[in-house]
């Protein structure tokens, strides 16, 4: 099937001084990368998996699909089209196929605006006033399981799951064909988390909904996505089918990411893949492959090059000098 | 059992607000054994802060200890006057907060802030810092003597974290609360974190109150497991009863929810339907009524006994069979 949206050898990179400080410092690259060329593609009612840590440059890709940061080369198509270099008029279009539901449901809700007026304001930005608003906010609050009688309240007024419900209303508030939800669960409870993913997975079945999520819950990804990716400092250092990429996983970070998730059992005897420290800063990027600092099976040749990209299968590659072998998971 | 180092008895905490008396915590009944890690689980609302702000006796202004009374080490803190309980708090009850960014002070040094915490100590103040830069070595921050010079933004989070710990059990407390100190971390990092805990515990021998929502994190660190729903413990065991044979109803769907517990992938995970009731109007009978799905008539109109299913486990429901 012909993919939605398509990114190919995505590059974003940030400014770290003003123009005339690099010139005065001798820098003649003033600059740190964010996303290091990532490619993916989504299909259609298909949904889409991009996990990392916090500073892996998940936000960042999410934001460069929706023009939100300039990219620096690369290729974003959406329905074929490519949007990188459209001025801003030509992409408006587009953007309204694209939809982003934010990290923080209580935070990204204006709070001196009513629900009706939040949710309204897509159509005002994108000029598309429906004939009888009223009409069209509590058909939006009503596929988001709530109460039209909502509209009057202010976010304040409402719990995490309600605000984030919310969320899902207004990114649905102008038809789209693709969502990007940003940590859709984080600072939810168990019991309300399911509820959105629920609603999130009944939306893409009535009305065939691509979704792009992002997260460090794997345990979430594991249900909901059918494909993921593994990202660690601005690269994909595995990507896949999630049942492949979580059952037959070839990089050693996805195996010890995966580790790391305690199970709610008491007596499960944790065969975890210890790895030390933290993600690296994007200031203080290790050389070769950037994973080699925390990596428990680094060698001497990792410390040196960027492994190449390696295919373990239909559409699952990895970039590891010295992957796992099949049998070790 | 030993005298418990913490010791709940009956403690129920109201707050006045305009629109009525909020029943925050009502019959909490909770100890807390000396060297033992004690876990509170439950999702918002169910008074979790408010069981910890009680107990080390920082309340907001509007709440007031309606019953019960809560004994650390044997004295009752109701009765302590403000200096004595200022003696009490940061010595032998200390605290890890959830935020670690938030809970250092950004314009000091991390050496003058873990030498302070140490004021009532008559040491010399090269003393101080070397017992702060041993305790850094300790919970795992390299290089910690020339540490001591740097800043809390020149650390990452999880070193933050690390630092507060640090910081908690510099004072050799005999309770420490830590209240969802790995929520705002990530996966690799959390397991870091409570590798960390585990370990200190058993050096120390401290006594650990461990607040969370992560059932998983609970299972794995604590001894003891409370769980609280809309401001009552509706389950209290040992981590092993309360994970393997649950007795609330509450308990069984709060485990059912985790999703890293459904083996076959599945687009739609269950949850539990419903909302918390109002805590202003309470309902008559048992808290859980409204969502339960195996409800029976008497649980509407009559509030559960609390009901002891083994040793030390107990559950407050009608619908038991022991």
């Amino acid at each position: 099937m012909e993919p939605l949206l398509e990114v190919e050898h995505l590059r974003v990179r940030f400014k770290t001084k003003s123009a005339v400080k690099a010139f005065i410092e001798k820098d003649d690259d003033p600059y740190i990368d964010g996303v290091m060329g990532v490619s993916f593609a989504i299909e259609p009612g298909r949904t889409y998996g991009l996990v990392g840590e916090s500073g892996s440059g998940k936000t960042t890709v999410a934001r460069a699909v929706m023009g939100l940061v300039p990219v620096d080369s690369g290729a974003i198509r959406f329905n074929g089209e490519n949007l990188v270099g459209l001025s801003r008029d030509r992409v408006k279009p587009f953007r309204r196929d694209i939809a982003l539901m934010f990290q923080d449901p209580a935070g990204s809700l204006s709070p001196r605006l009513k629900i009706r007026s939040i949710l309204a304001e897509p159509f005002r930005i994108h000029d598309k006033m429906p004939e009888n608003l009223s009409v069209e906010v509590a058909r939006l609050l009503k596929m988001v399981n709530l109460s039209p009688s909502m509209g009057d309240l202010y976010p304040h007024q409402l719990s995490g799951g309600q605000a984030r419900r919310v969320g899902v209303a207004r990114a649905l508030a102008l038809s789209p064909k693709l969502i990007i939800a940003d940590e859709p669960t984080a600072g939810l409870d168990v019991s309300v988390q399911g509820e959105i993913l629920n609603l999130m997975a009944r939306l893409q079945n009535d009305m065939g909904l691509s979704f792009l999520i992002i997260t460090h819950n794997l345990a979430v990804v594991r249900h909901v996505s059918d494909h993921v990716a593994i990202m660690y400092l601005g690269r994909f250092l595995e990507q896949g089918p999630t049942q492949t990429v979580f059952h037959h996983m070839r990089h050693p970070y996805t195996q010890a990411l995966l580790s790391a998730h305690s199970s709610p059992d008491p007596d499960t005897v944790h065969h975890r893949i210890s790895i030390s420290g933290e993600i690296p800063g994007l200031v203080s990027r290790p050389l070769g492959c950037e994973f080699h600092t925390r990596c428990p099976g680094v060698r001497e040749k990792c410390r040196r090059l960027f492994p190449p990209r390696a295919d373990a299968g239909k559409d699952h590659q990895y970039f590891c000098h010295y992957p796992l072998s099949v049998s070790e998971n | 059992m030993a005298e418990p180092v913490l010791d709940i008895r009956n403690l129920s905490v109201n707050y006045l607000t305009p629109r009525g008396t909020v029943k925050a915590l009502r019959r909490i009944n909770l100890q807390v054994p000396s060297a033992k890690v004690v876990g509170l689980v439950g999702e918002s609302g169910c008074g979790k802060s408010t069981l910890i702000s009680a107990v080390i006796r920082l309340m907001a202004e509007n709440a007031r200890v309606a019953a019960g009374e809560i004994r650390f080490t044997g004295k009752d803190m109701q009765q302590l006057s403000p200096r004595d309980l200022r003696a009490i708090r940061g010595r032998d009850m200390s605290m890890v907060f959830q935020d670690p960014m938030t809970a250092l002070n950004p314009v000091f040094t991390i050496g003058r802030q873990m030498a302070d915490i140490q004021y009532r100590d008559a040491v010399s103040g090269k003393e101080k810092l070397k017992r702060a830069a041993d305790m850094l070595s300790l919970v795992g921050i390299p290089d910690a003597v020339s540490r001591l010079d740097n800043y809390p933004h020149h650390f990452s989070g999880g070193m933050r974290q690390r630092i507060t710990i640090a910081m908690a059990l510099l004072v050799q407390p005999k309770l420490l609360i830590a209240d969802e100190p790995t929520t705002a971390l990530d996966a690799t990092l959390e397991v870091q974190i409570i590798r960390l805990l585990k370990d200190l515990q058993a050096d120390f021998q401290c006594a650990i109150l461990f607040i969370s929502h992560h059932l998983n994190v609970i299972a794995e660190l604590c001894d003891f497991v409370g769980v609280m729903y809309a401001g009552e413990l509706v389950e209290k065991g040992s981590v092993r009863d309360i994970f393997h044979r649950p007795g609330h109803p509450y308990t069984r769907a709060l485990l059912e929810c985790d999703p890293s517990v459904i083996a076959e992938p599945t687009r739609f995970l269950p949850t539990i339907p419903g909302e918390i009731p109002s805590l202003i109007d309470l309902p008559e009978g048992c808290i859980f009524y409204d969502r339960c799905p195996g409800a029976a008539q008497v649980c509407k109109k009559i509030p559960p006994p609390e009901v002891s299913i083994a040793e030390h486990h107990t559950a407050a429901c009608h619908c038991l069979e022991v």
